[in-house]
């Protein structure tokens, strides 16, 4: 990978960020645009759900309305996150035949994980990857990633918790049987934060410098700034789907 | 009359299977949880193959549809064993 372009950190809301990195994956996809990074973070907070998930097992959706927490259901498969403002997430877009990303899943998770482990690991947060899509810190999950391969690209998207509101957890629906299997009684105690391990806040900023100079090295590519391409900006028409019923609810 | 089954497997991964039958055959099949699909248009297809089936040709309806899906935190024979189950009580 030569060049490697970056969208920088912004705040958005949960339709408008989902929107974003599928406007991205497409356009990545059909070659208008090149491998690209996008930064941004949750603002107001939101739940994102898996493609597959039924949405009414994983979500408290009352306790959403009380507290303001969009729901969105995400492209990618997985499992439901929350997502508060302290949280920093990535996406990473290349063509589903980029030479820098292994064709296997679980090669690819590796591969896109390995800068953020790097990054983690530079500002002194012990991280090591946990197979198949996440990463974690003394056994707590620090980041997590779902991909999705379509439009002809590979898109890998995922969190870097540097803080967490832990008052806004009630907003999942952990079933018992899921944590008892990770070991950890809730699902703070199965969770940790930059905040908790370094003692100190880290902002979205510091940590984005790090991180695409990180995801430089790992992939040898020169990273610059861009604004979002012309058929990107097709963003807000994508954005209706994510805000419908429809679409949210279908599972 | 409505089936459901939920399971969750060792690697951490939860999956649900809810099926409709009338007659003995299956109406509708929905298949969730927090696994991988690639494709995801696979798991539709899987559910759409099998509608109009019965315990005796799922696990084909299945393997028909499967070809060219990567699954990750399911495996197709736990995918099968599901529904074969639901179909079974």
């Amino acid at each position: 990978m030569k060049r490697l372009r970056v969208i920088e950190f912004e705040f958005g809301d949960a339709p408008f960020n989902m929107a974003l990195d599928e406007a991205i994956m497409r356009s990545v996809g059909s070659g208008k645009s090149p491998p690209t990074l996008r930064l941004y973070g949750w603002d107001p907070p939101a739940v994102s759900i898996g493609y597959f998930q039924e949405i009414k097992e994983e979500v408290n959706l009352e306790f959403c309305h009380e507290k303001g927490i969009q729901v969105v259901r995400r492209l990618s498969g997985g499992g439901a996150v929350l997502h508060t403002p302290k949280e920093l997430t990535y996406s990473f877009a290349v063509e589903a035949n980029d030479p820098s990303v292994p064709q296997d899943i679980q090669g690819s998770y590796l591969k896109i994980c390995a800068p953020i482990i790097s990054a983690l690991r530079e500002i002194g947060v012990p991280a090591s990857f946990r197979p198949v899509n996440d990463i974690e810190v003394r056994k707590r999950k620090i980041s997590g990633s779902a991909q999705t391969r379509r439009f002809g690209a590979i898109l890998q998207h995922g969190t870097i918790l540097l803080g967490m509101d832990y008052s806004l957890l009630p907003a999942l629906r952990v079933r018992a049987e899921k944590l008892a299997e990770k070991g950890a009684k809730d699902v703070a105690g199965r969770i940790t934060t930059v905040a908790e391990i370094l003692g100190k806040e880290v902002s979205h900023a510091e940590f984005s410098k790090i991180l695409v100079r990180s995801f430089e090295d790992h992939f040898g590519a020169v990273a610059y700034s861009s604004d979002l391409s012309e058929d990107e900006c097709i963003a807000p028409t994508l954005e209706e789907r994510y805000r419908s019923i429809d679409w949210t609810f279908r599972r | 009359m409505e089936r459901e089954l939920v399971r969750k497997f060792k690697d951490g991964k939860l999956v649900k299977v809810k099926i409709v039958l009338e007659g003995g055959l299956i109406k509708d099949a929905k298949i969730t949880g927090d696994f991988f699909a690639h494709p995801e248009e696979g798991i539709e297809i899987i559910e759409k193959e099998l509608i109009g089936k019965d315990l005796c040709n799922a696990r084909q309806a299945i393997e028909s549809a499967i070809g060219g899906i990567t699954l990750i935190g399911l495996r197709l024979e736990d995918l099968v064993a599901m529904v074969q189950e639901c179909l079974d009580r």
